[in-house]
């Protein structure tokens, strides 16, 4: 789809500005009522949703020219999807994060994106990985775990584990935590290990498309090959490219795709993992955005009118993944669950996505800091995660600030009670 | 249709200027983020989406920056605009030579004093944001039709604005207790609230315009000045007493909305067997001086919103439409008692005068609550009116006595029958959208919305035409205030003013003294000469 293809759901805002705020309903409070990282920032109209949709139908119409500038607005985006899934509250026949996909898409066909992206979008292309870390080392997180090798056996369920949690060495004790958990509920697991590569979702996002699609057919075969019913994710990243991205570059994995926590889900109520130890900790949850509202499944283009189109046919964030990793937080004896005011497909973004972290550390530290303030008045003293990359933004957040929050990752409290330890 | 782009520019010299008065993160003349002001198709009479595209776009924090900025415009003969929360092409750039003044970064709650019952607002505060936080001290807001994603202040000092409230809130206008005022001359007036300066000592005026005479009508009049006569930067408004709990449990966002109704709320639908009754009823109801909420949502409206594909379909159906017709008449109301005994009485009070007047009322079923409930209290329903057609536009509004709503009511529906017709809007059975009483029925409001899709050229190519047959129909049928026909500025003034105590030279005289070079955009008001 090009951007013209979009051209109705440009012309079409009423620029009422429900794309920067929260639901008005669910306005809790003047602290925490906006949703939208980038408009919060940089306070220009371009910058917001609404913005972006004036920005993509000023191209069209020859009113501006393809500049940094330009990519400016269209990169200082998380491309977290809040102002897609508010604006839907109230219409159907706007998709306002396609448009901004096919935007950093037409922003890369003419060369106007940042240098930042480009040596990421190199790294990925030599190393396989969005840092630019040695490719052989991409499987050494699972070294003396016994998890079976999927290049060489036929498994069950291909465990993914994604650019970040293979390289971040914080989250080393995670990842290994999350994969232990699934082997030893007795389930079939096998990873890639160094032939694992990226998902391709943030070549994607960036509008790097022929690569994104290239990461993404070869994530097709690596699946196909390795037998496995059940793709199998920790990172919220890799699992809404999988839910969403994949789809909409055409690419079908012909698997069943689970975020870590709803399988973990499934497997507690099959009584294959049991949670025996108190975790007595005050938690709240930030959902990661391509957990929730990303991740929801692309139905496919709509030909013509919109204003038609079935509400069934309509992303509007609602079926993301979100009550998955709440249970398993309430399934914790002793853990009490207190929320934030901004959650759901609703939430505030950690600042992480849409090439942010990469390039605009500014953008990305505010919008972490501004989570990590929220968490700190429920009271929590800790803020748990379903993200690697909403983890690791929102520890340097909270550290950088001496919040005295921790930030953990929703598997490691499952450890914690299951085993009673944390596991490394 | 692309708007023409002006060819003009802004000085060197006072883009040097702006920059230092508010910092290069703060001033743009970047024809990417100027364009990011140039689309406003709602509230637009012409077709397309584009508007003027301004010189510059400024975004100040405080009063002052806001009054470097007028006065930079003064100097260098640059209009200016600003808007608030930004809805509607009223907010944008009237002329090719203007430079947005985007409020949004002036968005603090300055002051709660609850004693004195008023909380004063910077301009990009949100109806819902000051709503949330009133609960919270037990008050509630007046929230203006356009709904609570929009700025009170604005639509307070310069536009005009009834709520589903306004039988016990009134309308936007007759909320303001204090303006801070940035006048075209780039001094700054403060009224009322604002207006006293004795917060050391503990007391403030909490009247509407403190001593002396009141500027409120040459302030605002009774439409607005729509930005047309300088900049507001400080709001103060009244609060009201909240019957209800401080904080409520909400899940869902709009249609999935689950929330769970006080006991003291009574939420009925009053209906009645002809607009007669209905009318009568009404009247009965103001001066019985009950209710929280009340208003007409047509049942076409509410299908059209929150289910616009079933609508088109029930167009089929002849019969289903009849059915649907003879649901015109009615009115939701809700009472929120302060105790049994109030509940009890409100609740007699109305039974009796709809019994009296042949009419029934209909307690809302549990599973509406939640939507009938928080959604009109919260007013966030307001901008669903796009999902019909993806714009709507909205005409008569004239606030008068109710039986002149009525006329108003009717004879729109015959107008709009005519451009269902011609394929100017959709079919949303021509039944009056929205009707509401308010001041206990001192006043009345109706307003006559119609849906349409500004991206289909014919529908687009008719708005104009519509918005004039019901201006011409005001003069014509003497329909009273021109309502929403004031989105044409002073060329509808200047038809509507010799029938109405000839204000549009009253008009024309504020505009002069207070602006005489016209450099505050008066696209949507009335030009000085």
């Amino acid at each position: 789809m090009a951007l013209e293809a979009y051209r109705r759901d440009m012309e079409g805002c009423s620029r009422c500005s429900s794309c920067k705020w929260v639901p008005m309903s669910q306005m809790k409070s003047h602290r925490f009522s906006q949703v939208c990282p980038s408009i919060s920032r940089y306070h220009f109209h371009s910058f917001a949703g609404s913005g972006k949709l004036m920005l993509g139908l000023s191209l069209l119409d020859n009113r501006i020219e393809m500049n940094d500038s330009v990519a400016d607005v269209a990169y200082k985006c998380t491309l977290c999807g809040a102002c897609d899934a508010n604006c839907k509250v109230y219409r159907d026949d706007i998709d306002i994060a396609e448009v901004i996909e096919e935007i950093r898409a037409t922003c890369v066909e003419n060369g106007q994106f940042f240098a930042e992206h480009q040596m990421m979008i190199d790294d990925l292309k030599r190393e396989n990985n969005v840092f630019g870390e040695p490719k052989n080392a991409r499987g050494d997180w699972a070294e003396g775990l016994g998890l079976k090798d999927a290049n060489a056996q036929k498994v069950d369920v291909l465990f993914h584990a994604g650019c970040r949690f293979s390289y971040d060495e914080d989250l080393l004790g995670v990842i290994r935590g999350a994969a232990t958990l699934i082997r030893d509920a007795g389930v079939d697991l096998g990873v890639a290990g160094k032939a694992e590569s990226c998902c391709g979702g943030r070549a994607f996002g960036l509008g790097f498309r022929g690569d994104g699609k290239n990461f993404a057919e070869d994530m097709a075969v690596r699946v196909k090959s390795s037998g496995a019913k059940v793709l199998l994710t920790p990172c919220a990243d890799c699992y809404g490219a999988f839910k969403y991205a994949y789809r909409r570059m055409g690419v079908d994995l012909g698997v069943q795709v689970m975020h870590i926590s709803e399988y973990l889900k499934a497997l507690a109520a099959n009584g294959k993992i049991n949670f025996k130890n108190r975790v007595d900790r005050k938690i709240t949850y930030h959902d990661p955005c391509h957990l929730g509202r990303r991740s929801e499944p692309y139905a496919g283009p709509w030909e013509g009118n919109k204003l038609l189109r079935p509400a069934s046919r309509k992303r509007d964030g609602r079926k993301g993944v979100y009550d998955a990793p709440r249970d398993l937080l309430r399934s914790i004896p002793g853990i009490r669950l207190v929320e934030m005011e901004r959650i759901r497909e609703y939430s505030w973004c950690c600042g992480a996505g849409g090439g942010v972290w990469e390039a605009d550390q500014e953008l990305s530290d505010f919008a972490a800091r501004e989570r990590i303030e929220e968490a700190l008045t429920t009271g929590a003293d800790a803020l748990a995660t379903s993200c690697p990359w909403c983890e690791r933004n929102l520890r340097d957040a909270a550290e950088s600030m001496g919040a005295g929050i921790e930030v953990l990752d929703v598997t490691e409290l499952v450890a914690r009670s299951i085993k009673g330890e944390v596991i490394s | 249709m692309t708007f023409p782009i002006s060819t003009k520019t802004i000085p060197d010299e006072a883009v040097s200027r702006f920059r230092e008065a508010l910092g290069d993160e703060n001033f743009s003349t970047d024809p990417v983020i100027c364009d990011g002001y140039a689309m406003q198709p709602f509230h637009k009479t012409e077709p397309g989406c584009w508007i003027n595209r301004p010189l510059a776009v400024t975004l100040p924090s405080s009063t002052e920056e806001v009054q470097a900025i007028v006065k930079i415009c003064i100097q260098h003969g640059l209009r200016y605009k600003a808007h608030s929360t930004g809805w509607g092409a009223h907010g944008g750039a009237g002329y090719d030579n203007v430079v947005q003044i985007d409020l949004r970064r002036m968005n603090k709650i300055l002051e709660w004093d609850e004693k004195n019952r008023y909380v004063v607002v910077e301009p990009y505060v949100n109806c819902a944001e000051i709503q949330a936080e009133a609960m919270k001290r037990g008050f509630n807001i007046h929230i203006h039709g356009a709904g609570s994603v929009c700025s009170p202040l604005a639509n307070a000092t310069s536009h005009c604005g009834m709520g589903w409230s306004g039988i016990s809130t009134s309308t936007s206008s007759r909320n303001i207790l204090g303006v801070e005022w940035v006048l075209p001359s780039g001094e700054v007036l403060k009224l009322g609230t604002c207006g006293s300066i004795s917060e050391s000592a503990g007391s403030r005026w909490f009247s509407a315009d403190g001593p002396g005479p009141s500027m409120r009508g040459i302030m605002r009049g009774w439409a607005g000045a729509d930005g047309g006569l300088g900049v507001f930067t400080k709001m103060s408004m009244k609060l009201f007493h909240w019957a209800g709990p401080k904080e409520t449990a909400v899940k869902g966002r709009l249609q999935d909305l689950v929330v769970e109704k006080p006991d003291n709320f009574r939420i009925t639908l009053c209906a009645f067997p002809d607009a007669r009754s209905y009318a009568d009823a009404l009247f009965k109801v103001g001066e019985a001086e009950i209710g929280f909420l009340q208003c007409k949502n047509s049942v076409a409206l509410m299908l059209g919103a929150m289910m616009p594909r079933m609508l088109r379909k029930i167009h089929a159906s002849m019969n289903v439409k009849k059915i649907l017709d003879a649901c015109r008449h009615q009115f939701m109301f809700t009472i929120a008692a302060t105790s049994d005994l109030d509940y009890q009485y409100q609740s007699q009070c109305l039974e009796k005068i709809v019994d009296d007047h042949g009419g029934i009322v209909l307690d809302a079923p549990a599973p509406l609550h939640s939507l009938m409930y928080w959604s009109f209290v919260r007013v966030s329903l307001p901008p669903v009116v796009f999902r019909m057609g993806g714009n709507f536009f909205s005409t008569f509004g004239g606030d008068e006595a109710f039986d002149n709503c009525m006329e108003q009511a009717r004879i729109g529906e015959e107008i709009k029958r005519q451009f269902i017709a011609s394929k100017a809007c959709f079919d949303d059975l021509a039944d009056n959208p929205w009707a509401l009483i308010y001041e206990n029925g001192l006043f009345g409001h109706s307003e006559e919305l119609w849906f349409y899709d500004h991206r289909d050229p014919e529908m687009g190519r008719q708005v104009d035409d519509y918005a004039k047959a019901c201006a011409d129909a005001t003069l014509e049928h003497t329909l009273g205030g021109g309502g929403f026909a004031f989105f044409k500025g002073g060329e509808v003034h200047d038809i509507l003013g010799p029938a109405m105590s000839n204000y549009h030279i009253w008009q024309r005289r504020i505009k002069k003294a207070l602006d005489p070079n016209d450099l505050s955009d008066s696209k949507f008001y009335i030009s000085s000469d």
